[in-house]
């Protein structure tokens, strides 16, 4: 075999395991598996807070701090406990990784940015300081996660039912529009429990709040937003319609959106 | 000749990095210094005008009588601007989190980051013109520019705090145009660079401020805040060279009745034949490159005001000014009144201009040169001459008013008289600040004995009357006179040179001849009550 060959073939297998590994590592669920979340308020949960979170969500946690005023959505007011993304069921608490999630994952279309900038320790230390705005903390535990079913694989057939469930069934763009742009006659009216109103998600953008893979998204049909006019389909669907609906509306993301989203990152 | 091949790619190779590293060289040693708006300016300039001070105290020779507004930290962020405290963005520079200013603020101001994103800036190599362009900022800054992000104008990296850009931020990419706007202090006041300096420098500013009026003065904080931003003219964060250049980048602050440039370029036919056909002006090419009656049927503020000389251009609009916004008088006229002594040995304030000076007939040439785009040669002489003689005019006019407010102070009769009145504008600032070798003996001497008893009228000190009223001071007639000479004689000024013959005459002219008769009557009515009251006295004495 002539070097030149046995070069080439190096390289090809080199860079087959390294892009290999990087697909596994991105692949990789963002867990708190890793991280010890402390049970108490700790020095370092509130002065964290104080630094980083308080400027939106308030020294008391009210969702009303200095800045908060001119932002839209308003930042979460954290008093009543009602927490949007998930893996517990309708109602319930949130589990602590889930709040570790949405700190690191932050909002997409809010001001709630990943917070991967500061360290998991710092992270893990702020959910105790959310956790004591909220009494119901004291009373309550969260729920056990929700089971995630199976996937059904996306094929043309499961988007159409999915189109079927979110025009017919359930009627989602009532509030989503019929493209999925946020936009349906009723997206006007609704608010949230704070009272504030809230905009229906625009599925065109995708950039889903929760996150998006499909499991993020069908997770929030099953355990829907707390605090919000998004409930839970957990009952009136079926494992497998909830991941008709997730195709289909992963199906409304306009690649252009999406593109220009990324672009600006 | 393979083995050839191969030595002469190494030497070449070895040649080609020898070449990158002198060129490495010879581009380090011509970095230049950073920019700096104080250049060349005495260290008291900097002391009061650049040093940070925050919102502790306030800006020039009188910062210790007044404390700035808030909003000053954006109007004059070198001196004022302080980070906001309750949400620490130093996090994002420390970590060099580039990202996540987009991903933020895209919701929480989206306005801004949409600008930022249609901004050349967002794609400096958008076009062949603008990758030229940025091609030589990365020749002079060592930098490859394929984006210039949030960080690179608001993150100072050295004190890991979010700063608010000034001039001499954008000057480090932007060294010419920025070099151009320093050099408005080669015609001293008035002009942009020195803006903020105009404003804080005049003592009536902190005497208003210690007064209760500081809010009051707000709007002359939103025009002179020119000095240290280049946002007036290239607003953020499109910061676009096209928007500079056209008419309506000047006219939030040129307007109004000191200097109604809006309203008479607006009205005149220049402007009308603009707003008629706005769609055949084309903006986004540089002023040198603009064919006058294709590319603009008719020119812009900016194509008369930045044309410097010989077909050049020049980044600022005031090289070529020769009545410098008509305050100050004029050498070649014969005066009544105590202008003749003007500026009374002041060293802050410019010496009397001379309309024919070497210098300024060569000026004249080149306005002759920007008109001759469009007009003969004679026609726009003559019309500018008729322009210098309109000034003539109103300052021999003004010079008349002048000179019955002084008589009514020499003969006693101006009421109530200094003495039983506020003293001028912070006179005690004045003598405690100031010096003889700001003021010249006899102003400074007259402040330090009267203590500021004394009236004042007339350019420039005189004009603290329209922004102060103390007790009694000034009276009606001094401010009568203020109406004359630096409003109605600045709006027949701008009407005359802008060719838009209503606000000549009618803002102009007529108001001026109109505030002469008040002011010659009520110099009348004083005269006539100091005699009744003079008669009284001299009356019950015989008694």
């Amino acid at each position: 075999m002539k070097p030149k060959v046995i070069l080439d073939k190096v390289g090809l297998w080199g860079t087959t395991a390294v892009a290999g590994m990087a697909l596994i590592l991105s692949m990789a669920p963002t867990t708190a598996k890793a991280v010890t979340i402390p049970t108490e308020v700790t020095e370092l949960g509130k002065n964290t807070y104080e630094k980083y979170c308080s400027a939106c969500h308030g020294e008391e946690g009210d969702g009303n701090g200095p800045v908060a005023r001119s932002m839209l959505p308003k930042p979460r007011n954290f008093t009543r406990g009602a927490y949007k993304f998930r893996t517990t069921p309708s109602g319930s608490l949130p589990t602590d990784e889930d709040i570790f999630r949405t700190i690191s994952y932050g909002i997409p279309n809010s001001t709630m940015i990943p917070w991967d900038i500061l360290s998991e320790e710092e992270r893990a230390s702020v959910i105790p300081v959310l956790k004591s705005f909220s009494e119901a903390f004291e009373y309550r535990d969260p729920e056990p996660p929700v089971a995630v079913g199976l996937e059904v694989r996306p094929t043309e057939r499961t988007i159409a039912e999915g189109k079927k469930i979110y025009e017919e069934k359930l009627e989602c763009w009532k509030c989503h529009g019929v493209e999925g742009r946020g936009n349906g006659p009723s997206a006007d009216e609704q608010e949230d429990d704070f009272g504030f109103p809230i905009k229906p998600f625009d599925f065109t953008t995708g950039k889903f709040k929760g996150g998006n893979s499909s499991t993020d998204i069908y997770l929030r049909f099953t355990t829907g937003l707390n605090g919000t006019p998004m409930p839970s389909f957990a009952k009136e669907l079926t494992d497998e319609e909830r991941w008709y609906l997730t195709h289909y509306v992963m199906s409304l993301v306009q690649p252009e959106e999406s593109k220009k989203n990324k672009e600006c990152k | 000749m393979q083995k050839l091949g191969l030595r002469l790619g190494l030497c070449l190779s070895a040649a080609m990095v020898f070449t990158s590293l002198a060129w490495a060289n010879d581009q380090a040693l011509k970095k230049e210094p950073p920019p700096d708006l104080y250049e060349g300016m005495p260290d008291w300039y900097r002391a009061v005008y650049k040093d940070n001070v925050g919102l502790s105290e306030g800006a020039g020779p009188f910062k210790d009588y007044f404390k700035p507004q808030m909003l000053d930290m954006y109007w004059q962020p070198n001196r004022h601007y302080e980070p906001m405290k309750n949400l620490d963005h130093s996090v994002f520079i420390e970590k060099g989190r580039r990202d996540l200013c987009v991903t933020c603020h895209e919701e929480a101001t989206p306005g801004i980051v949409q600008d930022w994103r249609e901004s050349a800036h967002k794609f400096p190599k958008r076009t062949p013109y603008l990758s030229s362009r940025t091609s030589e900022i990365e020749k002079h800054t060592g930098r490859v520019l394929d984006e210039v992000h949030c960080f690179d104008c608001h993150a100072d990296t050295e004190k890991k705090q979010i700063r608010m850009p000034t001039g001499e931020v954008c000057g480090e990419c932007h060294r010419k145009q920025f070099e151009d706007f320093l050099r408005e202090r080669e015609m001293g006041r008035p002009n942009h660079i020195q803006s903020w300096e105009a404003n804080t420098i005049v003592p009536w500013y902190a005497e208003a401020a210690r007064r209760g009026y500081l809010y009051g003065q707000h709007g002359c904080d939103m025009c002179h805040s020119g000095a240290e931003k280049c946002d007036v003219c290239h607003t953020r964060h499109k910061f676009s060279a096209a928007e500079g250049r056209q008419p309506e980048a000047c006219i939030t602050c040129h307007m109004g009745p000191d200097h109604p440039d809006a309203e008479s370029y607006g009205e005149s036919k220049h402007g009308v034949i603009y707003k008629q056909q706005e769609e055949h002006y084309d903006f986004t090419k540089p002023l040198a490159e603009v064919r006058p009656g294709k590319d603009y049927r008719t020119p812009t503020c900016q194509y008369c005001h930045m044309y410097e000389k010989h077909g050049r251009f020049i980044h600022n609009p005031v090289m070529k000014g020769i009545w410098r916004m008509g305050t100050i008088p004029p050498k070649n006229l014969e005066y009544t009144s105590s202008l003749k002594d003007y500026p009374y040995g002041i060293k802050i304030i410019g010496d009397k201009i001379d309309i024919y000076s070497e210098e300024n007939i060569a000026k004249r040439s080149y306005w002759l040169e920007v008109c001759a785009k469009c007009h003969s040669d004679r026609f726009a002489d003559t019309y500018l001459k008729s322009l210098d003689e309109f000034m003539f005019q109103a300052h021999t006019l003004a010079d008349q008013a002048q000179k019955i407010v002084e008589d009514l102070i020499a003969d006693g009769v101006l009421y109530p008289d200094a003495s039983n009145r506020d003293p001028y504008p912070l006179s005690d600032g004045i003598e405690k600040m100031l010096s003889a070798d700001f003021l010249g003996e006899p102003v400074y001497n007259a402040f330090k004995t009267l203590k500021g008893k004394f009236p004042v009228v007339g350019p420039i000190l005189g004009v603290y009357g329209m922004f102060l009223q103390m007790q009694d001071n000034p009276s009606a007639i001094e401010n009568m006179y203020n109406r004359l000479w630096f409003w109605y004689k600045l709006q027949g000024y701008k009407g005359t040179a802008h060719a838009q013959q209503d606000v000549s005459w009618w803002w102009g002219q007529a108001p001026m001849m109109m505030e002469f008769t008040r002011i010659q009557a009520e110099a009348a009515r004083l005269r006539r009550e100091a005699g009744i009251e003079q008669a009284a006295v001299e009356q019950a004495a015989m008694k």
